[in-house]
This record gives structure tokens, C-alpha cells and sequence, in this order.
């Protein structure tokens, strides 16, 4: 009975959250095919984005709202490639390599301003991710065609600076996810895709058991202490975003080559905030993540995505009100989320105290 | 003999009544996604309109109101209705981004469905390609008209107020730039106003406040012969507000409609059964802007066009599935447009070889 009480108590939210999503699945009433297909396509695009939330979050320095740059990085190699008309799996490889140093770099910068400010990460990482927005809307939307000389007429404005809002990205579209695909009724299992997102939870796994891997632990768990046992922690923090930004970019390469169209200045606006959502709502905190939270809280906020319009059309029978009852359910619990998680460690540190006395 | 006529004439009626009945029941089903009300009213009841004109065969769904955001939602919104085999048709207004990626799914699964945008956002080039038949505003034409309407008016100056995200659009940016060409034959200045983008940090409100302050402001340092013109639907409302109250010209709004902004902003009550009644709201405007003394400077559309385009979507869907009309026969869409609505539009091509028209229709001065 403990025990019971033990795992419901740790794991509330995604237990809360899986309750929502069944009960919207069984107000929905949705073909079943349709549901297995949104769910297969967005566990293949947002997937890789949500696991590059997880180094940040062991070496100590909490949700990584900065992903939006990394996003950026990889949108930045997109128009590129699609400017110099890169096409299939080679191009989109290339694209990811053209990312990488892009991604390094911003990682790197937003790494140093991260240390600047310790123990407010996650605000400031926001708005490092307004500012990157802004610099980039700078760039595309003036320099291009003014200071950058730039003359395709299939990604400029015709009549003044600037790229269009959107770019078309045919030649990458599923690129990734054609090259071997499983078809089972409407649904198509990019197998090579979830492949990827397989290694690079292998690759994180195996990441935390090297060396370098145990001192983003050891930092994550205590920054002074690490520091004394002749760890250097700032180098280490650094590295940890840089590794997350790089891991976003190609995320994003991966989500974009899916969708197949690029909203030039919109596309990374939300980035950070749906996949930390999809990790909070897998029962991961600000200070513990987990891979199998990753992937498990990527599968339920999809669903309800998939299935809360429909739902709330069945319930409440008008379109609209079925709209508004998705958005108030998925924040809310994503609210009740860091709620519980506050509470939750601040009765553990009651407890510790009251331990600490008692000793 | 009085009695054969009679049953005659009541035989008459009944096939009459089922023959109505039958033409409201579709073969068939015609999906049609719109935004919320707290996006744009118009398109929604129209929508609604649809499914009351064919009940059980046109499905409505919204896509969210953060759409810009949400982009995966959209998709999976429109893509739910590929899914139903009955669904012929899937009409998409306004054609929020994400609708091209949906469609382009959608012709991989099925190409038994027709696929009709209107108000498209993404790139034109780009979604010309993957729709049966678009409708836009003719941003194009549009330009000009609004420099030589404002001229008409009495305006000397024209105020543009926008964002970089919109002129990012193509056809909004061309639009401006034949409205500045115009303007400068008719001898008038237009002047660029940059607004708070309203999916920017200060939301809705920031661009509507802004507005507000702003018109009186520029009302003060160019006199009253200034015309207002705004690129973005949440600007319409506070614009016509300080537009009548500074006293200066209105040609049309973003998207011109008899209904877009005007019934908020000069307060007028719109009850149950006088909803999409355009003469009844034109006359309405006409009266309370004559009542505030700024007749002959207030404008727009009589028809209104959003509406038009989820109408004229549902039924271009029907008879292209049921009747074979070709959607690529300029004429013949005027024509069926005009059957469906009892609006004349001017359609004209954006490029040769897509069904993507540019529409427009006559103004109307209050």
C-alpha cells in the first residue's frame, strides 16, 4: 500500500496527465488510425528536441529555455541549404553539419552569459531566447538583401529587403523519414527517424557514465562542492549548453524536414516552451530528468494535443469551445505541474530540516 | 376538376419541399476549418451558416488561436478530416500557415478530395501548388485602389501602419509598394507607421493601445486630411473608434467587410437575426457615422469578403464534386460565386498555370 502511494505521489503528474488523455480519447470518438498517425508523426518530430533538454537539466542548470537558439542555428543552415538547393538525405546531413558549428557557437556565448547569471538560468535563458528572435528578424529581414548580398527570387521579398515568411522546403521534405518507412494502414512508421531519436538516447545514456559525464552530475548536484573536488564547473556548464544547443539545432532539422515548410520568423518562437512542457508533463522536474520521461511526456502532451479539440467538440458541442477547452486543460496541468514540483521540494526540505534537527 | 387541380397543386408543394430537403442533404461531406471568434468572427459564421445550410454534410473545427505557435495542431485539424472517407472536400479560411504542409499530406493519401484555401498566409508560389483553388484579397490591385479610393476621399496623406512580420508577406509588401507608386501619381504622400506586432510580446492589447494614442497624435501634426490604413485585423476596431473620433479619412480595413471592426467600434447591436444581413449593418454604419458628422470619410466593402470566401468555398467544393464545374474557368467561378452569394467579384489570376484568384469588389462611402 506504501508503495502504491509512493508511486503515485511521484509520478502524479504524468498520472494526472495520462487520465486527461484517456478520457479525451474516449470523448473523441477519433478513427483510431488517425490517432496512431498524429501520434507516430509527432513522437518523430519533437522527440529529439525534448532529449536535448536533459543534459542541462543533471549538470544543474534547469530547464533550457536557450534551445530557441539552437533552433535558430539549425534554421539559419535550412535557408542556406535550401538557397543552395542541397536535396535528399546527403543535403540534409550537410545541413545538419552546416548547423553544428552555428549551434556551437551560440551555445557557447549563451553558455558564458548562463554563468554570469547562477541560479537564474531558466528566465534568463528566455530571454536570451527574445533576444536571439530579435537579432535574427534584424538579419533576415534587413540585412538580407541590403548589407547581405542576397538574390533568389524564390526566398526574397520581390519589392524590398528581407526574406519571405516562408520558405519551402520540398527538397528536404521527409527526406529523413522516407529512407525506410514501415506502412502499417494510413500510418507511416519513419523507421530511420525514431532510429536517430533511439541513438541519441543511447548516446545520452552512455553519456553519463563517461567522465566527463559524471562531473556534469557532480555539478548539477552541488556546484561548490564539485568545485572543491578540482572539477571546473563553468567550464563544465558551458559545455553542457553548447551540447544541448548543438542537439536542439538538429532537432529542429529533423521537426522542419517533417513539416516540410519553414515559417521563416515564427518557426522557433515556441520551440523551448512545447518541449519543455512535453519533459515537465513526463514527471521531470527542474533538477531531474530523465530520458523516459522525455519520451513518455513527449507521448502524452501529443496526445491530449491530438485528441482535446475533438473531445472538447463531443462534450461541449461547439467547434470553438472545444479549442478553448485544449488550451485551458494542457497549460493547466502543465501549471499544476511546477506547482506540485515546488510543493514537492519544499516538503523535502521540511523533511531535511526536521531530519537535520533531529540529528 | 377544382379537386384533380388541387391535389395537383398540393403534390406540387410536397415534391417541391422534398426537392428543397434534398438539395440541403450532400451525397457527401465538405470539411471546413476556420479560426475562433476571437479571431476573426466573419469566418466563423459563415462557417456556421454552412453547416446550418447543409446539416450532417459540412463539418466545422477551428484551429487555434495561437496558430503561429501551434503549427502542429493546425495540421493534425485539417488532416483529421482526410481520414473521414465521405469527407470531398476540406475549404481552409483563413489558410493559416501549416495548412500547405496538411495539404500536401493530404494528396499523398488520397486524391479523391478538393482542397480550397482562402485568405491564404503562407508564400503564394508555395501553396499554389499544393491547393485545387485559392481566393486572397487582390492585395495586388488593392494597393492602388486604396491610394485612389483615399484621393476620392480627400485624403493628401496615407497612413500605413504595419510590422516587419507582415511585410514579410509577399503580397503585402507589393500591396504597399503599388499603393506608394499610386499615391505618388495622385500627388499623395504616404507615410509609414511601424505598429507592435500583436503576436509580439505585448500581445493584442499592445497594438490596440497603440493604436489608439497614435491616430489622434498623427491627427494633430498632419491635419485631418490624413487616411488610415492598417495592415492587421486587430487594428481595425480602435482604428475606426479614433479614426471617427480625429476626424479622418477610412478607406477600408485590412480585410473589407461591412462587419470587420465597424459594429464595435461605433456600437452598433447586431441581434440574432440579423446576422450576415449586409444591407441592415450598411445601413446602420451609414446613420451612426452620419450622426457623428464624418460622412463621406468612413468606407469599405459591401461585401463582406472573408465571409464570402468560406461561402463561396462550401459551394465551389459542391459543384465542382457534383456538377464537374471547372475551377479553373475564370468566368464560370465569377459566375457560380455570384449564384452563391448574390455578390459580384472581380477575380483576377495571380499566375498562369494554379487556380490561386485575387478577388475584389466595389466600396462603399457611408
Amino acid at each position: 500500500m506504501n508503495q502504491v502511494k509512493k508511486f503515485v505521489s511521484k509520478n502524479a503528474v504524468p498520472i494526472l496527465f495520462a487520465i486527461v488523455c484517456l478520457l479525451g480519447v474516449y470523448y473523441a470518438e477519433m478513427p483510431g488510425q488517425f490517432l496512431l498517425m498524429e501520434i507516430v508523426k509527432r513522437m518523430a518530430r519533437n522527440s529529439f528536441l525534448v532529449l536535448s533538454l536533459i543534459i542541462p537539466v543533471v549538470a544543474g542548470m534547469g530547464l533550457n529555455f536557450g534551445i530557441v537558439l539552437g533552433a535558430l542555428a539549425g534554421q539559419i543552415a535550412l535557408i542556406l541549404s535550401t538557397h543552395w538547393e542541397w536535396a535528399g538525405i546527403g543535403g540534409l546531413g550537410l545541413t545538419a553539419l552546416l548547423a553544428t558549428p552555428l549551434a556551437a557557437l551560440f551555445g557557447f556565448l549563451a553558455g558564458m552569459v548562463l554563468n554570469k547569471a547562477k541560479g537564474r538560468e531558466m528566465i534568463t535563458g528566455m530571454v536570451m531566447g527574445f533576444f536571439a528572435n530579435g537579432v535574427y528578424q534584424f538579419i533576415f529581414l534587413f540585412l538580407v538583401g541590403t548589407l547581405i548580398p542576397f538574390d533568389n527570387p524564390t526566398l526574397r521579398i520581390s519589392t524590398s529587403p528581407g526574406l519571405r515568411n516562408t520558405v519551402n522546403l520540398s527538397r528536404l521534405r521527409g527526406v529523413l523519414d522516407n529512407v525506410w518507412t514501415v506502412q502499417y494502414g494510413f500510418t507511416k512508421i519513419p523507421i530511420v527517424t525514431f532510429m536517430v531519436i533511439a541513438l541519441l538516447a543511447v548516446a545520452i545514456w552512455a553519456f553519463f557514465k563517461t567522465k566527463l559525464g559524471q562531473d556534469f552530475r557532480a555539478v548539477g548536484q552541488d556546484r561548490h562542492i564539485a568545485g572543491v573536488a578540482g572539477i571546473q564547473t563553468d567550464r563544465n556548464r558551458i559545455l553542457a549548453i553548447v551540447f544541448s544547443t548543438v542537439l536542439a539545432a538538429w532537432g529542429q532539422i529533423i521537426f522542419l524536414q517533417n513539416i516540410g515548410t519553414l515559417n521563416t520568423y515564427n518557426s522557433h518562437e515556441q520551440v523551448g516552451t512545447f518541449a519543455i512542457a512535453a519533459l515537465l508533463i513526463g514527471g521531470a522536474s527542474v533538477t531531474r530528468a530523465t530520458i523516459g520521461q522525455a519520451l513518455m511526456g513527449t507521448f502524452l502532451f501529443h496526445l491530449l494535443f491530438v485528441v482535446s479539440p475533438s473531445a472538447g467538440q463531443a462534450i461541449f458541442g461547439s467547434a470553438q469551445v472545444g479549442e478553448y477547452f485544449r488550451v485551458f486543460v494542457a497549460y493547466g496541468i502543465i501549471a499544476i505541474s511546477l506547482a506540485l514540483h515546488a510543493w514537492r521540494s519544499k516538503s523535502l526540505s521540511k523533511v531535511s530540516m526536521e531530519e537535520d534537527v533531529t540529528a | 376538376m377544382k379537386r384533380r387541380l388541387s391535389l395537383v397543386l398540393v403534390l406540387v408543394l410536397i415534391f417541391g419541399l422534398i426537392g428543397v430537403v434534398e438539395a440541403a442533404a450532400l451525397p457527401f461531406k465538405i470539411g471546413v476549418v476556420t479560426g475562433t471568434v476571437s479571431q476573426g468572427e466573419e469566418e466563423y459564421q459563415a462557417a456556421v451558416k454552412m453547416v446550418a445550410r447543409y446539416p450532417g454534410s459540412v463539418e466545422h473545427v477551428t484551429y487555434p488561436d495561437n496558430f503561429m505557435q501551434e503549427q502542429e495542431t493546425v495540421i493534425g485539424q485539417i488532416l483529421q478530416f482526410a481520414m473521414d472517407p465521405e469527407i470531398k472536400a476540406i475549404v481552409v479560411c483563413q489558410a493559416v500557415p501549416g495548412t500547405t504542409a496538411a495539404f500536401n499530406t493530404i494528396r499523398d493519401m488520397r486524391d479523391d478530395i478538393v482542397l480550397i484555401m482562402g485568405l491564404p498566409h503562407e508564400d503564394p508560389d508555395m501553396i499554389a501548388g499544393a491547393v485545387d483553388f485559392a481566393m486572397e484579397t487582390d492585395q495586388i490591385r488593392r494597393g492602388a485602389n486604396i491610394a485612389e479610393l483615399a484621393h476620392r476621399m480627400g485624403a493628401k496623406k496615407i497612413l500605413h501602419y504595419s510590422f516587419p512580420r507582415h511585410m514579410s508577406m509577399e503580397l503585402l509588401a507589393v500591396r504597399y509598394n503599388n499603393m506608394k507608386e499610386e499615391a505618388e501619381k495622385l500627388g499623395l504622400e504616404v507615410i509609414d507607421v511601424t505598429a507592435p506586432d500583436p503576436m509580439g510580446d505585448a500581445g493584442i492589447p499592445g497594438t490596440q493601445q497603440f493604436i489608439l494614442e497614435d491616430i489622434p497624435r498623427q491627427a494633430e501634426l498632419h491635419g485631418e486630411d490624413i487616411a488610415f490604413f492598417g495592415t492587421n485585423c486587430a487594428m481595425m476596431e480602435p482604428a475606426i473608434r479614433a479614426s471617427m473620433e480625429a476626424g479622418i479619412i477610412f478607406p477600408e480595413q485590412c480585410c473589407p467587410s461591412p462587419f470587420h471592426g465597424y459594429p464595435g467600434a461605433l456600437g452598433i447591436e447586431i441581434s440574432e437575426d440579423r446576422k450576415g444581413d449586409v444591407d441592415y449593418i450598411l445601413e446602420q454604419i451609414s446613420a451612426k457615422v452620419a450622426e457623428q458628422g464624418n460622412s463621406g470619410r468612413m468606407a469599405t466593402w459591401v461585401a463582406p469578403i472573408n465571409m464570402i470566401f468560406v461561402e463561396a468555398g462550401v459551394e465551389l467544393a459542391i459543384q465542382s464534386i457534383q456538377h464537374g464545374l471547372d475551377l479553373s474557368d475564370q468566368a464560370a467561378v465569377e459566375e457560380a460565386v455570384y449564384e452563391a452569394t448574390g455578390i459580384r467579384i472581380s477575380l483576377n489570376r495571380y499566375k498562369d498555370d494554379a487556380n490561386f484568384y485575387l478577388v475584389i469588389a466595389d466600396s462603399i462611402i457611408f
